[in-house]
């Protein structure tokens, strides 16, 4: 079986800085990717070229398939993204806010959908609030289910854990490891224990490039010192 | 770099014909009979420097689409030189359109359909620059100045037509250009400066495209030594 | 089209922007009347359609500031631009909320302009004064959707809008307030009304299809 996500000699460059140099991995269906590394070393780019946000300067990527630049219809289809910001519209409710998103993705059952997630995230008491009216807490888990709404294949996540209350953290892990199955991942995180629990293949990436990559099973102690070369006093941009 | 039709000669010739053109304007060509007589004679800079203009914003709407296809930033730098020579000429046209308009009708402005698309058209590409000037961030500048380069571009003869509406009114607008009747000898002076004018925005375009490569390159230079 | 009903749910939410236009709208034209009658008894008649004009341009200046403000604000445009939807139809969409706001602000403009500046009974014309305001008002939005999305993403955004939008639109301009002015005036002569009708449906086709074609690029990052 094909992996579900390829990416092949991808630059890309803002300007006169050259924010990635040419990643080359793959991932396959099922997998788990954990991405560490400093700030401004590409993590986020690299995500939001797998999201059809960023379109790359040189190099391929496919998701579930498909290239990214010269289709990215389907692979829309196939993505969810959850980052910092919740993308979710202020002055709607949550149910409009997911109704619309529904809308766009074309999910069949509808309302039975919204209101799974919604309970599954322990919001339905406040359904029918207005998202301004929320915690950060409450926004991040209602962008929680945007996100995985239509039954995306590939979950790409970008620091999802950030910000979360505890009880957030927690539902959001549940919900990982419910859909763990069937499902890929690709995540950028600071937060080493959750990176490694999770991941299957491991990368750190430090200025535009793969500085470490591994399969899953590694010693933390020695991942940590790895860790703390590149990422810690690694370059910092 | 084309040796045939180097910069130097491209300039060489463009003064020729300008030149040329000039002298062939005052004492070849017959003075024009209509009222605004000697002072007619401006006409063949003003009118030759009005296409020469639209030429630019045309060779720049060429390139926005290139740019668009292909993402290759010499399109869009071809782009930004066009609409700078372009917008150069176009405040020479406006220049010229005022000195014939205070000679020939003894005024120095007058809301008329030429004056006033030239008008529009030159703040429609100062706009454009103004755009640039606020995106930091190359490949976006380039990609949005090239979609306002093909609206602005579009946008073109239509603000032409609707000047066209103005001042006569409210009432039906007839759609119809002064009587151009030009005899053979005038024909001549027109198209030689006409010529020189291409001449002479071909060689500024072939100069500013190698002083943007410079610019660029002076620029990589400093990146990558730090600045 | 599930955007335009979020717009609309949105806008109609918080009401923000509307009463704003529509203040702006009313006071513009309060303006206007201090600002030309200097002379006693001034017969405003053939300005009638400048000031109309001018007014809603300016109201959709401020309001398409406001409307993609909060896209980018909230990065919901992010969220737009991953569901699986052609860019254009996002721009389709956003065009058509643009064009209900302006038409809303609109019916509540014109019979208070009527009553202000507005001599001659035009009743009789209202189907072609329409016509005219429809066309009109397609032209404004869809360039202004266009513009709003570029400058939305720009340093000073803002301030680019308009210097970017209206040296574009006084073709529209110009022909509608010529139309409308005839019509507050003398009557629709038939002719006169004609020429600027047809010149305002040519300016729509050429520019939706010229935003048609680079929206993607507009729109995309």
């Amino acid at each position: 079986m094909p992996p579900e996500i390829e990416v092949e000699g991808l630059r890309k460059t803002f300007g006169r800085r050259e924010v990635l140099k040419g990643l080359s991995f793959s991932l396959e269906r099922g997998g788990f990717l954990s991405i560490f590394g400093p700030n401004g070393a590409g993590k986020t780019t690299t995500l939001r070229v797998l999201a059809t946000l960023l379109t790359a300067g040189a190099g391929t990527v496919r998701v579930a398939g498909h290239d990214v630049r010269d289709d990215p219809m389907p692979v829309r289809r196939t993505i969810g993204l959850i980052s910092h910001n919740p993308m979710l519209y202020l002055d709607l409710t949550a149910q409009e806010n997911l109704r619309f998103y529904a809308d766009m993705y074309g999910v069949d059952d509808r309302e039975a959908r919204i209101t799974e997630l919604l309970e599954r995230l322990e919001l339905s008491h406040r359904r029918h609030d207005v998202v301004r009216t929320y915690s950060k807490g409450m926004r991040q888990r209602l962008a929680i289910a945007r996100a995985i709404l239509h039954r995306p294949r590939v979950l790409l996540l970008d620091e999802p854990h950030s910000g979360l209350d505890p009880r957030a953290v927690d539902i959001l892990d549940g919900l990982l490891t419910e859909i763990r199955d069937e499902h890929t991942f690709v995540m950028v995180t600071h937060n080493i224990a959750k990176g490694l629990e999770w991941g299957t293949r491991l990368m750190i990436v430090e200025n535009g490039r793969i500085a470490y990559e591994r399969a899953a099973g590694v010693d933390p102690e020695s991942f940590s010192a790895v860790y703390r070369e590149h990422v810690q006093e690694g370059s910092v941009l | 770099m084309k040796q045939l039709i180097s910069a130097p000669a491209l300039f060489v010739g463009a003064g020729i014909c300008l030149v040329s053109g000039l002298l062939l304007a005052f004492l070849y060509a017959p003075v024009d009979a209509s009222s605004m007589g000697f002072s007619q004679k401006i006409f063949y800079y003003h009118a030759p420097i009005a296409e020469t203009a639209l030429l630019a914003f045309g060779i720049a709407f060429v390139a926005a689409i290139a740019y668009l296809r292909t993402q290759n930033p010499k399109w869009d730098r071809l782009g930004v030189v066009c609409v700078r020579l372009g917008l150069l000429f176009s405040l020479l046209v406006m220049i010229t359109g005022m000195i014939w308009g205070k000679a020939a009708w003894d005024a120095w402005w007058a809301w008329e359909p030429r004056l006033t698309t030239f008008l529009l058209v030159c703040f429609l590409y100062i706009a454009y620059l103004v755009l640039r000037s606020v995106v930091e961030e190359e490949q976006r500048r380039a990609t949005y100045a090239a979609v306002f380069a093909i609206i602005a571009f579009i946008d073109v003869p239509i603000t032409f037509f609707a000047t066209r509406f103005l001042p006569e009114g409210l009432h039906p607008v007839v759609i119809g250009t002064g009587g151009s009747g030009m005899e053979g000898s005038m024909l001549v002076s027109f198209f030689i400066s006409m010529l020189g004018m291409t001449l002479l925005l071909v060689a500024l375009i072939r100069r500013d495209l190698a002083v943007e490569d410079l610019k660029d390159r002076v620029a990589d230079l400093k990146h990558s030594i730090g600045g | 089209m599930a955007i335009l009903r979020k717009d609309l749910i949105r806008e109609l939410r918080t009401r923000e922007m509307l009463i704003s236009m529509i203040l702006f709208v009313l006071l513009a034209m309060v303006i206007f009347h201090y600002a030309f009658t200097v002379k006693e008894g001034a017969d405003l008649t053939y300005f009638t359609g400048g000031m109309l004009w001018v007014t809603f341009i300016f109201a959709m200046l401020l309001g398409l500031n406001r409307s993609f403000a909060q896209e980018k604000d909230e990065r919901c445009l992010d969220g737009l631009l991953l569901c699986p939807v052609d860019r254009v139809t996002i721009f389709l969409a956003k065009t058509a909320g643009n064009l209900i706001f302006l038409l809303i602000i609109q019916v509540v403009a014109v019979p208070v302009f009527t009553l202000f500046f507005v001599e001659r009974s035009y009743v009789g014309d209202l189907l072609p004064f329409l016509v005219v305001l429809l066309l009109a008002d397609v032209g404004i939005c869809a360039l202004g959707t266009l513009l709003a999305t570029i400058s939305m993403n720009t340093r000073s955004r803002d301030l680019l809008l308009p210097i970017i939008f209206l040296p574009l639109i006084v073709p529209v301009l110009i022909a509608a307030t010529g139309a409308t002015t005839l019509i507050f005036a003398e009557g629709a002569g038939f002719g006169g009304l004609l020429a600027r009708v047809l010149f305002l449906l040519g300016f729509d086709a050429v520019f939706v299809v010229a935003a048609y074609g680079t929206y993607d690029f507009a729109i995309g990052e």
